[in-house]
């Protein structure tokens, strides 16, 4: 029988919400800048 | 009485500003898009388990800072070859974007390298040459700040963007130059990639959400950048 994938999902959603965070804030702040 | 006159050249950066507006906007929905993809449509890793799914960032947000960077070094041996403001204007626009993706790559990266290497980070050839060309772009963002005279400040940078176009190749190849933990490309190789169908279109579609946001993103800087020169120039007329 396959061993189980091992339990690590906390650092794929830590990834996931980090990338998010750094493209969203360069995102608002250009649209901040193009508002100026 | 009469209406202020805008700058003349607003009207056009406006016009790019909106066009970068939207396919970032659209890009960004694409990303989130790729989330689900990722999430629930992409099967598990036997061996690496979930964390295996932050290769559908990490991949493509390398893709595009070497892709910003290349182009910021192309763009540069053409500006001192020509002298012509619009390349200086996007290769600093491609710079600022590449600067954001490496970010992106080298904070997924070892959140990735901890649960499989055992490690955050290890001073191997390619994670340390990623370092030194994210570095010398901060430095290239830098040296653009410190100048204030256009064509000085984009003879220097264009020195420094040629310096990482010398840069970006030892970054791709390091993993076939030198013994390094960092896994061998699995899709930009001679070979067919070697990658189970499933992972591999998660793989592109997210590559090109990423592409389609790199474009997006400068196209937006470029617009902003045209606007402040338009408004510069009639304040200094």
């Amino acid at each position: 029988m396959p061993a189980e994938p091992p339990a690590n999902a906390g650092y794929a959603v830590a990834a996931y919400a980090v990338a998010a965070l750094i493209l969203l804030l360069y995102f608002v702040s250009l649209l901040r800048q193009a508002r100026k | 009485m009469t209406a202020a006159v805008p700058p003349p050249g607003l009207d056009r950066a406006r016009a790019v500003i909106r066009r970068g507006t939207v396919l970032s906007t659209l890009a960004l929905l694409g990303i989130a898009g790729v989330y689900v993809l990722a999430a629930a449509f992409t099967p598990i890793e036997a061996r690496q388990g979930v964390a295996q799914k932050i290769f559908y960032l990490h991949v493509p947000a390398a893709w595009s800072a070497l892709l910003a960077f290349l182009l910021v070094g192309i763009v540069s041996v053409l500006y001192l070859w020509l002298e012509d403001p619009r390349l200086d204007r996007f290769a600093a626009s491609s710079a600022e974007v590449g600067v954001v993706f490496a970010a992106v790559m080298l904070t997924t990266g070892p959140i990735w390298a901890k649960p499989i290497w055992g490690t955050w980070w290890t001073w191997d050839a390619r994670l340390t040459l990623t370092l030194f060309l994210f570095f010398l772009f901060v430095g290239y963002l830098s040296l653009r700040g410190a100048l204030h005279d256009r064509r000085e400040r984009a003879r220097f940078s264009a020195v420094v963007g040629i310096m990482g176009l010398v840069l970006v190749p030892f970054v791709h190849l390091s993993v076939y130059l030198f013994r390094t933990l960092h896994p061998q490309p699995i899709v930009l190789k001679p070979s067919a990639p070697s990658l189970p169908w499933e992972m591999l279109r998660t793989l592109l579609v997210s590559t090109l959400m990423f592409t389609l946001l790199y474009v997006g993103l400068v196209t937006l800087r470029y617009g902003i950048g045209l606007a402040a020169e338009a408004r510069e120039a009639h304040d200094a007329g």
